[in-house]
């Protein structure tokens, strides 16, 4: 009997061992890589998110212990237009078992588009560490990493967020105050260049629409698919820097980043804030906002006209 | 049949078929989607077409011949589909709690509108002599009726977009979606799904007359081929493969469907000729057979039929059961004026038998009961009609 209780105490004694976590570390900075994240999936200080576009693709497989995060219900407040708020969030993490310890790593389809907004949704609300897995859920699929199908459960865990919003968020006052205020702020339209230009007034297919064409007075042009490379990957923080530093962004000012509904802005709000460290604030309400305000002005180079055959 | 065509063919089409799973699924993470639906419609090909596994014919078979063995394999089907199903939501949604749905499931709108499509639904079966997915295998068999099935779906597939919307006003806006698993957990919702089909079961049996069988001859090499490539499967077998076909699609793809790229095709088209409304209310938020403009040549469900058909013709071909008989002006007005009507019912009630009443049945949605009340008594309806006129109503 006391040999069985020996035994029994040395093998609880080597679990909780094998349990102890590995810290998670090697991973400063605001990328982690495939391999670090398939090294440190069983750390239960790591706790992974997936924000994907296409419905259904988590469900068919995802890395391995992430969780689901809709984004057009979980991350927004479904009723007026704005993002989940802080206590929204908090119950979300409560569930996936997020603890102020807990290193949160992002990641989905589409270069990390959804998830870069994630993130900044995280940063806003007090996850300030939040990291995007590099090259997301394509470059995972790439290099034919393991996926999962089961949801993953975890203990709810106590997390409480501040209150207090993150200055990450620009609205339609901050931008009148660059244009017509002339406030020192740099605006980076990241939309495409036939946005832009005013040539057409969004890309096919889409629903949200703005009765204006063109572009915020005085924004330059940085589509946001620059940022990355062929497998996903984002590009290297030098090459990011020597882009942008192309078009006069270089980070002496405060930027502002926008697009039509403020989340493909975020990916390059990710970029210049959290790889190159400028000051930046992302406006969400975007072009489908600014187009459609009365009164603000607008520079279309193209001329079009809303309406006229 | 000549032996060149009947073993040539069939061997040039399955090579067409690997070829084509292989390069797709070289094409890593976006290709492999593309080859397993490729996969997957050639296996739903193959049964339905060495099981007979159509709906309106099985039916039909029950109450005018009293067999039931089609229709027992539709049950099986979807008893084993319901159970799969169930597995796969559980892992994906620990709990069927209010306000989420399992990711692209068809858990459909029910409404007014649903009732009449799958009604109209089941006039179309009548006319045209099937449903859309028995048209697509019987294309393999020769019907000289199926090709203007599928033409006559095209165009129904156009009217339906343009009754869209002033029917979505009036109607489908209000319509509700009903998830088994929502009211009574996944446990109560697959129980009251077997039992359902049980009791369908019981009162098919009990309207069905026994058929004579004869001794089954000893299994040789000759028998066993037989059996696979030259007779009709056995319900039980052709229902519960269908059953896991339709799991297996879902966990890998997406829900079985036949119609979703006959829909973007009428779509593409109707929309660049400018006779289609651009924006069609609320289509894109509900669950079902998605009709997309068409941005890509190659989509999961275009492949899928292709599959579909492909593997028909090789199962077809083998069994020397590609007979065509002379068309006649009859078989073109049956076929285009029915398949207009399983069109427009496809499009306007989201899905057909296979991707409301099938995968709406598998994934608990009331949408596939009421496809599949509404179909009969279109089905029931027609053939009264068609005794008051003189018509046979009969393929």
């Amino acid at each position: 009997m006391n040999a069985l209780k020996k035994g029994l105490a040395a093998m609880v004694a080597a679990v909780a061992v094998a349990a102890v976590p590995a810290v998670a570390i090697g991973q400063d900075g605001p990328l982690v890589t495939a391999d670090w994240l398939q090294e440190n999936l069983s750390d239960p200080n790591v706790r992974v998110f997936e924000v994907s576009v296409d419905t259904g693709v988590y469900e068919r497989g995802h890395i391995p212990g992430a969780v689901n995060l809709a984004w057009h219900t979980d991350l927004v407040d479904t009723v007026r237009r704005d993002i989940v708020s802080s206590d929204g969030l908090e119950a979300i993490l409560q569930e996936a078992g997020v603890t102020e310890d807990t290193t949160v790593v992002l990641y989905g389809d589409n270069n990390n588009w959804f998830a870069a907004w994630g993130a900044w949704v995280f940063d806003i609300h007090g996850i300030h560490d939040v990291k995007l897995l590099d090259g997301g859920r394509k470059y995972w699929e790439a290099q034919g990493l393991p996926l999962d199908t089961a949801t993953p459960e975890y203990a709810a865990s106590e997390i409480d967020l501040p209150d207090e919003a993150a200055p990450l968020r620009a609205r339609l006052s901050d931008v009148l105050e660059v244009v017509e205020g002339g406030a020192d702020v740099s605006l980076v339209d990241i939309r495409s260049p036939k946005e832009y230009s005013g040539e057409i007034f969004a890309p096919e297919g889409v629903q949200e629409l703005s009765v204006r064409a063109g572009h915020i007075p005085g924004a330059v042009n940085f589509p946001w698919g620059g940022a990355v490379n062929e497998d996903g990957t984002f590009k290297s923080a030098d090459e990011l820097r020597a882009a942008f530093a192309a078009i006069g962004i270089d980070g002496s000012k405060p930027i502002i980043t926008y697009c039509r509904i403020g989340e493909r802005s975020s990916h390059t709000w990710f970029v210049l804030s959290r790889i190159l460290g400028y000051e930046v604030r992302n406006y969400d309400g975007s072009w489908t906002e600014y187009g459609n305000s009365v009164g603000v002005p607008i520079d279309n180079p193209s001329g079009t006209v809303w309406g006229r055959i | 049949m000549h032996p060149a065509i009947r073993f040539g063919l069939p061997a040039l089409i399955a090579a067409a078929l690997g070829w084509g799973f292989l390069t797709l699924d070289g094409q890593g993470p976006e290709g492999r989607p593309l080859a397993m639906s490729l996969a997957f419609g050639a296996a739903f090909g193959a049964v339905l077409q060495r099981s007979r596994f159509c709906f309106y014919c099985n039916f039909r078979d029950l109450i005018e011949k009293r067999e039931a063995s089609g229709v027992i394999a539709i049950l099986v089907a979807l008893a084993v589909g319901a159970i799969g199903y169930t597995v796969i939501f559980g892992a994906w949604l620990p709990t069927p709690a209010l306000e989420r749905l399992p990711p692209t499931a068809h858990i459909g709108p029910v409404s007014i509108t649903l009732f009449i499509a799958a009604f109209a639904f089941g006039i179309g079966m009548v006319v045209s002599g099937s449903c859309l997915s028995a048209h697509f295998y019987r294309l393999a068999e020769g019907s000289v009726i199926s090709p203007f099935a599928v033409v006559g779906a095209l165009v129904g597939f156009g009217v339906g977009f343009l009754t869209w919307n002033p029917l979505f006003l009036a109607v489908t806006s209000n319509a509700f979606i009903l998830w088994l698993p929502h009211q009574l957990g996944y446990a109560g919702g697959l129980l009251a799904t077997l039992a359902a089909l049980a009791g369908l079961a019981v009162l098919t049996i009990w309207w069905s007359r026994p058929q004579a069988v004869g001794t089954p001859a000893p299994v040789t090499g000759r028998e066993a081929l037989d059996r696979v490539f030259i007779r009709r499967w056995p319900a039980v077998i052709a229902g519960t493969f269908i059953g896991a076909i339709s799991v297996l699609a879902y966990f890998r793809v997406a829900p079985l469907g036949v119609t979703a790229e006959l829909g973007s095709i009428a779509r593409t088209a109707g929309t660049g000729w400018g006779v289609l409304p651009s924006t069609l209310f609320g289509l894109d938020g509900l669950r079902g057979c998605a009709t997309v403009i068409k941005e890509a040549l190659l989509s999961n469900n275009g492949l899928f039929v292709i599959g579909l058909i492909a593997a028909s013709f090789v199962t077809s071909l083998l069994a020397d059961q590609f007979r065509p008989r002379r068309l006649t002006g009859v078989d073109v007005v049956r076929g285009l004026a029915g398949g207009v009507l399983l069109g427009w019912g496809a499009m306007t009630a989201l899905g057909c038998t296979v991707g409301v009443l099938l995968s709406g049945i598998h994934a608990g949605s009331a949408s596939g009961w009421v496809f599949m009340a509404a179909m009969t008594v279109g089905i029931l309806a027609s053939w009264q009609v068609g005794r008051w006129t003189g018509l046979s109503g009969r393929a």
